[in-house]
């Protein structure tokens, strides 16, 4: 095959990735409201069939180009999307059989790949020598990895904050009801331990105060949310950070300095200390359950900044993206 | 801290200690934390005078009334200001208060032993087996059962009981993390204070120096720099610079040698992401260029015989190398003054295949070179190299020269030279015999390449890089590592004992329930193995076992 048949072959695998996993989400989010098993099922094999298109798109794209596929804004975010796709099936679904935030994160994907065709697309080419470095290819591997990571703990965290502020009602209504209140009803919004979720082995989805059926979010108990959330942080911290420091090394070797204020570098920094500053509010009495959940949240948009806003309005060394 | 006081203290010291506790909580750690994120994001959205002074120049044109706000609160440097660099300290201070109690509590729990309990029933995660050794035996054999788990066991064998501990090594990662960040603040600091870093423009076969007034433009030094530059010696022999056919380029390679003061040299190659460091400079491979070598005379006197770098005006999206090369020899002994303005196609081929065509082609390569040269004459209003104020200037004639050629700069005639490639319908008109002895004379015997290396000296590079492997390692543990404890106490029970163990861990407590259960198994096998009810027929069954 041709440079560019390999190359077509990578934006028609893209696109249909795209329209994968649009339809994942719609069929996760009727999953979400209708609590039909085969609306999940669906969901799931489509979003299978999205996660190999999305791969086939980034390995075409590799061949087409002949160096690593991940040189430049369009082509992280294909990998970041694939990476958050896979983590969610991988550990979410399959392991901790967490079924119901679906729909979030093929939200999350639909927006990655829109962002990455409509402001970042180029063609497939070779990289400016000063681009080519061996730390660079490690840089940029651990920061997708992480920024993959960090994303999931984040969209975990919204999920989180919605199902924590619908339990809070729940038990407001319950406390001012005639009915009694709860007997310890699995809704520790306040008392979700540093990383002890409830059991999730089974049946997660179901919350866990049964006696207190009403009208509910579909989601799994926040504690668990918000538990897992804290795994996937805590996962992408330390490798954020190597990130940066492998960015640092390859900056020394390839500009002959490891650290310059430039705008990446900047909100790369901004973003690591906003996620330290979640590590120690989980930490900390007063500050973990909502306040924590906040701070992971402006991490994320933060961690936005870093990759996108960076590269389209503010320029500086890493601006390489088109 | 409550309670009555012997001798009032004053209010002073009183407000001393409330500072000191204040900046010893990790809340103030974590709102220092996110001020010193927010004083970032005020760098990166405001230009910054270290990274872009025309920017602010620009900034400060269009807005006014804000750029002297900004100015005021130390906005256009925000990483060098004040309030940045207080918030710096006040991270500094928390962190040293926060760690030092924290690394002396470690160093003594490090110490200090395994502490017994009682009441094991009334811990997460408890179980009680009936084993054949006795008491004592029995909780030996755990213990031994437990070290070679990695647990940190106290035994007191007369009781039979036993205490342990595992995971000190999260807070050995953490405290590690924390005097690693502090270290590399301080590094950071330090390097940059007393270092600098600047540009060197050199022509093959030519020389530079390590010198303030050496450097292209400004040299950047630390707030604590001395003002003594290294001195080195570099000569470039030769610049290399690989293109693909595309005009994509590939690497460049200049070769030197370097001499320090003292006299030791060496020989090097600096290629892009190559660089080398040499009597404590880093040398980095930056930029390159053409410096065609220029010879002026009149008469017999010469003006000017040397390189002249030329640098390149790039229309946005066009192809750098498919443009001109331009630069200027400015004579200003003169009167009146006299400059040339020069414009330089490395590739003549290349060149008039563009004009042909209509598409450009990058001129990667020296291959029958040409300039178009045009002399003004009036009064100079700077030494600038890389512009030309014509204010006070007006031009007096134009040309072309090929390299090898001897033109008179004057009439803009050609006195020796080839055309070779180059059309003479392009103006390279050969002077008339008889046109009297030229004025003013120019010859182009060489075009050359120069290279521009970013010098910088910063002595503390080891120490950051040391400080974030630190950070890696201490972060790994810091949040992996659970601290668990677990206790066992042998009581007898009939020929054998009932062995009662019981645990709990501070973090990552869902995976420990497995754990525990593994450690149950192997204490008891240890300690002779579960005994069946029918060997021990006076065991009350309700001890088999109890589940939390
Ligand atoms: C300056 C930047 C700082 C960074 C980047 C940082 C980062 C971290 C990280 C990543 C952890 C691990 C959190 C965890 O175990 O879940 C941690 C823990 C901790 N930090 Fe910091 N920290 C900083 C400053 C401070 C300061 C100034 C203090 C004290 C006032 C402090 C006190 C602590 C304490 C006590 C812990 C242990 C929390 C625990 O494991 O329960 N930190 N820090």
């Amino acid at each position: 095959m041709t440079t560019e048949q390999w190359a077509r072959l990578s934006s028609d695998a893209f696109n249909l990735a795209l329209f994968a996993y649009i339809a994942a989400m719609i069929a996760s989010f009727a999953y979400l409201a209708f609590r039909r098993e085969r609306l999940h099922t669906v969901a799931t094999a489509i979003g299978v069939i999205g996660l190999v298109a999305n791969g086939v798109s980034i390995v075409t794209r590799g061949i087409a180009a002949g160096r690593t596929p991940w040189g430049n804004m369009y082509e992280y975010s294909t990998m970041i999307t694939f990476l958050v796709v896979l983590g969610y099936l991988w550990f979410i679904e399959a392991r901790a059989k967490v079924r119901t935030v679906g729909g979030f994160v093929y939200a999350m994907a639909v927006l990655w790949m829109a962002m990455a065709v409509s402001f970042f697309y180029v063609g497939p080419t070779a990289l400016m020598p000063a681009l080519n470095s061996y730390w660079r290819q490690i840089h940029v591997t651990a920061m997708i990895t992480a920024s993959s990571l960090l994303g999931i703990g984040c969209l975990l965290t919204i999920v989180y904050l919605i199902k924590a502020a619908s339990e809070r009602r729940e038990l407001e209504r319950l406390r001012t009801g005639t009915t009694p209140p709860p007997i310890m009803g699995g809704a520790g919004v306040e008392t979700s331990d540093q990383d002890a979720p409830p059991d999730y082995a089974g049946g997660a989805d179901e919350p866990v105060g049964s006696a207190t059926t009403s009208r509910k979010i579909g989601l799994p108990p926040s504690a668990t949310l918000d538990a897992l959330a804290y795994k996937f942080i805590r996962f992408g911290f330390p490798v954020w950070t190597f990130g940066v420091i492998c960015g640092a090394i390859w900056a020394q070797q390839t500009w002959g300095r490891y650290w310059g204020w430039d705008p990446k570098e900047t909100w790369s920094f901004i973003t690591w200390v906003i996620f330290a500053g979640y590590l120690h509010a989980r930490a900390t009495a007063g500050w973990k359950g909502t306040r924590a959940a906040i701070v992971a949240l402006v991490g994320f948009v933060s961690l936005l900044i870093t990759y996108y806003a960076v590269n389209l309005w503010i320029a500086g060394l890493h601006s390489y993206a088109k | 801290m409550s309670g009555p006081v012997a001798s009032t203290p004053s209010s002073l010291r009183k407000s001393v200690a409330l500072v000191w506790r204040t900046l010893r909580s990790m809340r103030t750690a974590i709102v220092l934390l996110l001020m010193l994120a927010a004083g970032a994001v005020v760098g990166s959205l405001i230009p910054q005078i270290p990274n872009s002074p025309q920017r602010v120049a620009a900034y400060q044109v269009d807005h006014p009334l804000w750029a002297k706000l900004w100015q005021a609160a130390g906005f256009f440097d925000v990483f060098g200001s004040w309030w940045f660099a207080l918030i710096t300290t006040l991270l500094f201070v928390s962190l040293v208060a926060c760690l030092i109690p924290r690394s002396r509590a470690m160093i003594r729990a490090a110490r200090a032993k395994p502490i017994h309990a009682r009441e094991l029933d009334a811990f997460p995660a408890f179980a009680e087996r009936r084993v054949a050794l006795e008491p004592e035996a029995a909780a030996a054999k755990a213990a031994t059962m437990l070290r070679r788990k990695h647990y940190r066991v106290e035994l007191d064998a007369a009781s039979g009981s036993v205490a342990a501990e595992k995971g000190a090594l999260r807070e050995i990662g953490s405290l590690a993390f924390h005097w690693a960040f502090l270290l590399l603040l301080i590094a950071v600091i330090v390097g940059k204070g007393t270092g600098y870093v600047g540009h060197a423009t050199i022509v093959e076969g030519y020389g530079w120096t390590d010198a303030q007034f050496n450097y292209d433009g400004d040299v950047r030094t630390g707030r604590f720099f001395g003002g003594d530059f290294s001195g080195t010696q570099i000569q470039l022999q030769n610049f290399q610079d690989d293109f693909r056919t595309s005009g994509i380029p590939m690497d460049f390679s200049s070769q030197m040698s370097l001499t320090a003061p003292d006299g030791t040299t060496e020989q090097a190659d600096v290629r892009i992401n190559h660089p080398v460091v040499f009597n404590g400079i880093r040398i980095y491979q930056f930029g390159f260029g053409w410096a065609p070598i220029v010879q002026v005379r009149r008469g017999d006197q010469t003006l000017f015989d040397g390189p002249v770098v030329l640098g390149q005006t790039t229309p946005p999206g066009g192809n750098p190398l498919a443009q001109p090369w331009t630069g200027f020899v400015k004579l200003t002994t003169l009167r009146p003054q006299i400059a040339i303005a020069v414009r330089l196609y490395p590739d003549a081929v290349a060149y008039f295949q563009s004009l042909a065509t209509g598409v450009p082609q990058p001129m990667t390569e020296a291959n029958a070179p040409f300039m178009e040269y045009e002399v003004w004459q009036g009064k100079l209003l700077d030494n600038s190299l890389t512009t030309l104020d014509t204010r006070f200037m007006h031009q007096t004639s134009q040309g072309l020269i090929g390299k090898g050629w001897t033109v008179d700069a004057t009439r803009g005639c050609v006195i020796s030279g080839t055309s070779g490639a180059i059309p003479a319908s392009l103006g390279n008109v050969t002077c008339p015999t008889n046109g009297g002895p030229a004025t003013l004379t120019m010859g182009f015997p060489d075009l050359r390449q120069y290279t521009t290396l970013q010098i910088s000296h910063d002595a503390t590079v080891p120490w950051v890089l040391a400080a974030a492997i630190l950070i890696v390692l201490g972060l790994l543990p810091a949040l992996y590592i659970s601290r668990r404890k677990v206790w066992v106490r042998a009581r007898p029970d009939g020929t054998g004992s009932s062995l009662q163990v019981g645990g709990f861990a501070l973090q990552r407590k869902d995976r420990f329930d497995e754990e525990f259960a593994s450690l149950v198994e192997a204490v008891t096998t240890a300690a002779g193995g579960a005994t069946t009810r029918e060997s021990q027929p006076e065991s009350r069954p309700e001890s088999q076992e109890v589940s939390p």
